[in-house]
């Protein structure tokens, strides 16, 4: 006996089972789509290819927090196989009452790692000495505009200063929530001597040389009798602008890494893993699954009697479940599409209105296949299981 | 005769199941708050790291930066007289640079006592300090390599139509902005312009760093209400506003909770209502009336809710606890303590229990509204 054709399931009581799955999707995607982002955009931080390689400190408790001897920059830079290399600081700050990171640059060799579109204004220069460029997603937060004069206050230094916005730029990536400026300004706020730097960013040929060659070079480097501050060896260094300080190097404390693997490393020590958030995600769904078995079961009591007729009829449970199957199969992906793309709206506009934040930088969220498959086949798979084992006696 | 159906209604199958289902979403919201204090609290324990900056600065209440700030130089007298390691009114404006060889627009900071402004900025001159009587200017050493400049050299500053002539005796290397300034004695600067009394801003330190509130709390009351006082470096601001952004994500995401609670509670209602259509029928006849089994939906649901959230607050800091304990387990350096506040914990049954109220009163009040012949099952 097929039950194709017996219209016994009620849409407004489907409607309550179909509105609890889409909220647990959404609460799934949210989670899912908000940690993964997170993780992503943390990543990506200092750049996503093969090629670009950080020289860091390993000791380091966070990628803000180290530091790096800065002339190991022109030290790699004729190595053959290096493209760019690039000295950067990292300084937390305050700006406007607000936190946000300040990076401190040399524009020439930045722009070769991550090429900026300037919307507004000029690009900076090394000698733009109190000028920064400011991304289109600080801008637009702490609404800062072209020539705006903004009071900086140091986080891990006692320092201030004015600075002048000279540009705004897009980078469709978290660079867009931080200021650029000079590397120097960069060492004032951050509070280090113009001998160091948080890490060094290089970019590399892959065919012509690894992150171990560069190692190597540098270990080369520190076999070499050391030279400490303050008895430095005063020089000439981005176009002669900053005061040379050649200070000592253990090797044991220098870390060469693809840039991505780099920043990921300091996820995974705190056991923060894409597994590991996967995870939780789905444990959030398991959770939010009671009420949703609660509703399936709320659906087939509201249906006894309708159950019981088909069963005088003839039917025999096994029919009746592959029909409730069938036909509640295509509710559930239906309520999970809603999921998805009620979180999706939800996060469009919290990221558009810039609420939601880690580090201060926007959670860039994208919408993973492997998140939407997930989604599908865990929503199908808790009303098969609630379908299959609920009761139809009467 | 509401204590006998109420106690019929909890003897139902369904009773267990939706405690459970509460309890299960209580427990997310508990485990990750718990997870979210532990990272608040080390960032929090970050922020009581002694800050090594001891410096506030005093500006116009009205002003943003430091070159639109104007504050009276007199207040320096007041600050100074109160328990304070040093008090440095400073001028600093842009100009214009002219040397032998070009002209360059920087910023110059004009101080009542160069010596004592290099001593705080711990400077390294090459050459000798400014001296206000023989218009003498120290030079940063970012600007002197920018602008080719050297000691010896003569440098025009020029701001707007007026122009002063200085020799450069030394150049500095503080680490800090002013190695891109001028430095120049305030009787030098007071040439350039008309308002001697007016000063950008007032740098002071208090003596005593364990002191430090009673001192800035006096200076306060001693201030004019257009003048404001800023702690230079902002350790524990920039945490409080991270760790609020972390907090600004779990507010979302319980909202959404909050959601699936208010759904949870609705289809429990219904399902209270659909196993129950009987008991609920024989009620009315019997004489009971609409509010009754109205009060009865929802007293059963508030009690499920209840019990679901007390239930849930324990499992979620168990299971918390439990994770976290494997964690280590697993990764010994790895150091996790999640905990929740009572605060937090009363807050969390609170909001369930509005969220499950809010839940179940379609469902209730709909039931009440129906008849006898209408509840009856066929």
């Amino acid at each position: 006996m097929t039950l194709r054709d017996f219209k016994y399931l009620r849409n407004q009581r489907i409607l309550t089972l179909a509105l609890i799955l889409t909220l647990a999707s959404t609460l799934f995607s949210i989670t899912a789509f908000s940690l993964l982002g997170f993780y992503r955009g943390f990543n990506a931080y200092l750049g996503e290819g093969k090629d670009i390689v950080a020289i860091y400190e390993k000791r380091s408790h966070s990628p803000f927090t180290g530091v790096v001897p800065m002339h190991l920059t022109e030290q790699v830079r004729p190595i053959n196989g290096v493209l760019a290399s690039s000295p950067e600081v990292i300084a937390p700050c305050i700006l406007k009452s607000e936190p946000i990171f300040i990076r401190g640059i040399v524009p020439e060799e930045f722009s070769k790692l991550n090429p900026l579109a300037i919307v507004k204004g000029h690009m900076l220069e090394l000698t733009d000495i109190n000028s920064a460029i400011v991304g289109r997603g600080l801008a637009e937060r702490l609404s800062l505009d072209l020539g705006n004069k903004v009071l900086v206050l140091g986080v891990l230094a006692d320092r201030y200063m004015e600075l002048q916005v000279k540009g705004i730029y897009e980078s469709q990536s978290t660079m867009e929530d931080e200021a650029l400026v000079p590397v120097y300004v960069g060492q004032w706020l951050r509070g280090i001597d113009y001998g160091h730097v948080t890490l060094i960013r290089v970019k590399i040929n892959e065919d012509q040389l690894s992150s171990s060659d560069l190692l190597n070079v540098i270990a080369k480097e520190s076999s070499e009798p050391a030279q400490t501050s303050p008895s430095e060896e005063e020089g000439k260094q981005a176009e002669g602008i900053i005061p040379v300080v050649k200070t000592s190097l253990s090797l044991e404390d220098i870390g060469v890494e693809e840039a991505q693997r780099f920043m990921r490393s300091y996820l995974d020590r705190y056991g923060v893993t894409k597994e590991t958030l996967l995870i939780l995600s789905i444990m959030v769904f398991v959770f939010a699954s009671a009420s949703v078995a609660a509703a399936s079961t709320t659906l087939i009591q509201q249906h006894k009697h309708e159950i019981g007729v088909l069963r005088s009829l003839g039917a025999s449970n096994k029919s009746i479940r592959k029909d409730l199957l069938a036909k509640l199969l295509f509710w559930s992906l239906a309520a999970s599409a809603a999921g998805i793309t009620l979180a999706t709206a939800t996060l469009t506009t919290i990221d558009r209105s810039g609420y939601l934040q880690v580090l201060s930088h926007r959670i860039l969220f994208q919408l993973e296949p492997l998140i939407v498959a997930l989604n599908f086949i865990l929503v199908s798979l808790l009303v098969a299981t609630t379908i299959t084992r609920s009761s139809l006696k009467h | 005769m509401a204590f006998l159906a109420l106690k019929t209604l909890s003897r139902k199958e369904g009773t267990t199941s939706a405690i459970l289902a509460v309890a299960l979403l209580v427990a997310i919201l508990a485990s990750m708050s718990s997870i979210v204090n532990h990272i608040n609290s080390q960032t929090e324990a970050l922020s009581r790291i002694p800050e090594i900056g001891e410096a506030y600065l005093i500006l116009s209440n009205n002003s943003t930066s430091i070159t639109d700030s104007q504050v009276d130089v007199n207040l320096a007298n007041l600050v100074s007289d109160s328990d304070v390691k040093y008090v440095i009114p400073q001028k600093v404006f842009a100009a214009t640079l002219a040397t032998n060889s070009s002209n360059h627009t920087a910023v110059v900071r004009a101080v009542v006592d160069v010596q004592t402004f290099f001593n705080v900025r711990n400077a390294r001159v090459k050459g000798d300090i400014a001296n206000a009587n023989e218009m003498q200017a120290n030079v940063g050493e970012i600007l002197a390599r920018l602008a080719s400049i050297n000691v010896g050299d003569k440098v025009s500053v020029n701001v707007g139509d007026k122009a002063l002539k200085v020799k450069i005796v030394g150049i500095i290397q503080t680490q800090t902005q002013s190695d891109a300034e001028l430095i120049i004695p305030m009787k030098l600067a007071n040439h350039l312009f008309r308002n001697d009394d007016k000063v950008s801003l007032i740098e002071f330190a208090p003596k005593d760093p364990n002191m430090k509130d009673e001192v800035i709390n006096h200076v306060t009351k001693l201030l004019p209400p257009n003048t404001k006082i800023i702690k230079v470096q902002q350790l524990k601001t920039f945490m409080q506003n991270v760790n609020n952004q972390t907090l600004s994500f779990l507010s979302l995401w319980s909202t959404i909770v909050y959601i699936v609670v208010i759904a949870a509670s609705y289809v429990l209602a219904t399902r209270l209502i659909a196993e129950s259509s009987y008991d609920l029928a024989m009620l009315r006849a019997l004489g009971a009336k609409k509010m009754l089994t109205f009060k009865l939906i929802l007293t059963y649901t508030a009690t499920t809710a209840l019990l679901g959230s007390i239930l849930g607050l324990a499992l979620g800091i168990a299971g918390s606890q439990m994770a976290s304990t494997a964690v280590r387990w697993m990764w010994p350096s790895f150091e996790i303590s999640p905990f929740l506040e009572v605060g937090q914990a009363l807050q969390i049954l609170l909001l369930t229990f509005s969220s499950s109220i809010v839940g179940c009163v379609y469902p209730a009040f709909k039931s009440a509204c129906k008849t006898y012949v209408e509840k009856q099952p066929l």
